[in-house]
């Protein structure tokens, strides 16, 4: 049986969206698991039918593997979670609405459960995250430099790293890397070679859109929810 | 134009007195100083005073930033516990004995100096607690000069002096996204940069009892390290007298510390 990963996030409280996506893996052939990278929650709408779906998962639903990301840490800063921090870099670029709206849009019951979600996975050779292993917030996308990308991937020693915080589906490939490095000490001259192994770092989406990964074959596959996927028979990036 | 780098003085005071005496006596006026002026060593004030006399520019190291925030040194520097009660006996130590006048001049000490292309931190350009050890992942390592816009990162923290060139680096991107069909493939060369630590002068860990710092020519780009003797027996007596841990005294005397070094080249303090 294939294995899969369904990555999903930027959900914000929609439970329909998570319905059609629950509904779009029933479809997709495979073993899969699901991750949910984050953002579950959002100031736009209440989120507390979602929270609860994901805890609670229907008898027929996909269990949903969780982290949190970083409308989660908002809230999480905001209500004390994280001694006298508060979400002021939220009520700085969003005004004082929108962390009154953020908090009115999550029963706090459900904070306990968002304050024991882990920062990240690491499965196989691949790190699952919100943000990057530097930060929640973290935003890597197409544009960020290669030597950032290979920081993150360093940092957390995976060779693919999932990101969400972009909201964007890509899948940026670095190879071929090589680095000279001297260094002189007290003890004389130390010369190496450094390559890097290929690496990866996936953009999954957010909201409808979400990724497929197959664990097996290294395939990645952008889909959006309720319609076919992009290139349904091979998947996108079939030979990175 | 040579200009001196030090780093990491720990209250040492003959130690910091003996090098800006062999700084001196090269005619370098131009001296920077990566900062950890206190913390384990017996006479912070004294090394404090010292360099605001002579008008040293100085940025913050991550003792001198725990002494002022009233934090103890996050522990994933400390190998063992032991280790750890030591470290926090030692901040506690010189907590106390800091005057208010020298605990301000600590707070008020820039996170990083950058002069022309040249930018000085004390552990990296991310953290004052970070390691930016030799063997480093060299990608790694790039990227914190690269991000930091600077061609020379000079930085202390690890005791360690080294001088670290990275060169001739090239990598390959391909790029794919849910808009477009095609793989974009771009080649890319990396630039050349340095780093260099200016390991320690009051309380080396390279494997000898010499405090060590850096000389660099900003007109030729010559980077050299040096060593300089001072008066190990007065500084270990002072830590004796003071209270402090003895294995303070005996590491100095003895030229190794490996007790307390950081062993994660990759390491970040998540503090």
């Amino acid at each position: 049986m294939i294995e899969r990963w369904a990555l999903i996030s930027g959900l914000k409280g929609d439970l329909d969206t998570y319905e059609l996506i629950q509904k779009d893996l029933k479809k997709t052939p495979g073993n899969i698991t699901l991750f949910v990278l984050g953002d579950m929650i959002g100031p736009e709408k209440n989120c507390n039918k979602l929270l609860h779906r994901l805890i609670n998962p229907k008898s027929n639903d996909l269990q949903p593997w969780c982290i949190y990301g970083w409308w989660e840490e908002q809230i999480l800063l905001e209500s004390g979670y994280r001694g006298n921090q508060r979400a002021e870099a939220l009520r700085i670029n969003k005004g004082e609405e929108v962390v009154k709206s953020l908090i009115n849009a999550v029963d706090k019951s459900f904070l306990d459960w968002i304050a024991a979600l882990q920062f990240g996975f690491v499965e196989l050779d691949c790190g699952l995250i919100h943000g990057s292993s530097k930060d929640v917030g973290d935003d890597l996308t197409l544009d960020t430099p290669p030597l950032t990308l290979l920081d993150r991937l360093t940092r957390l020693q995976v060779n693919r790293l999932f990101t969400a915080r972009s909201t964007q589906q890509f899948h940026l490939e670095l190879t071929e890397g090589i680095l000279n490095s001297e260094v002189h000490d007290l003890t004389g001259n130390h010369k190496k070679e450094q390559k890097v192994p290929q690496k990866a770092v996936i953009g999954v989406g957010a909201g409808k859109n979400y990724t497929l990964y197959d664990v097996g074959t290294d395939n990645t596959q952008f889909v959006r929810a309720g319609y076919q996927s992009e290139k349904k028979k091979n998947g996108f990036g079939l030979h990175f | 134009m040579n200009q001196a780098v030090i780093s990491c003085l720990h209250a040492n005071l003959p130690a910091v007195e003996a090098v800006l005496k062999d700084i001196e006596l090269q005619g370098i006026t131009n001296i920077t100083c990566l900062g950890d002026l206190v913390g384990y060593g017996p006479q912070p004030n004294e090394v404090i005073e010292l360099i605001k006399e002579k008008k040293i520019a100085t940025c913050q190291g991550c003792w001198d930033e725990d002494v002022v925030d009233g934090l103890d040194a996050c522990d994933c520097s400390y190998p063992s516990q032991i280790a750890e009660r030591r470290g926090h006996f030692a901040h506690q130590w010189t907590t106390e004995k800091l005057t208010k006048e020298n605990k301000d001049f600590l707070a008020n000490l820039p996170y990083s100096i950058r002069k022309d292309e040249c930018l000085f931190v004390h552990g990296s350009p991310n953290s004052q607690h970070e390691y930016l050890l030799p063997d480093m992942d060299a990608f790694a390592a790039l990227e914190r000069v690269e991000n930091a816009k600077a061609e020379i990162l000079f930085c202390g923290h690890t005791h360690q002096p080294y001088i670290r060139e990275l060169a001739n680096g090239s990598i390959s991107v391909k790029v794919k996204n849910s808009g477009s069909k095609d793989i974009q493939k771009k080649e890319m060369n990396l630039p050349m940069r340095r780093i260099v630590n200016a390991g320690s002068v009051g309380e080396p860990r390279h494997g000898g009892t010499k405090a060590t710092y850096v000389v660099y020519n900003d007109i030729t780009n010559d980077v050299k390290i040096r060593e300089v003797e001072y008066d190990i027996e007065l500084t270990c007596k002072a830590i004796i007298n003071a209270g402090l841990p003895p294995i303070f005294a005996w590491r100095l005397k003895n030229g190794f510390e490996f007790a307390e070094r950081a062993e994660d080249a990759s390491h970040f303090c998540e503090r």
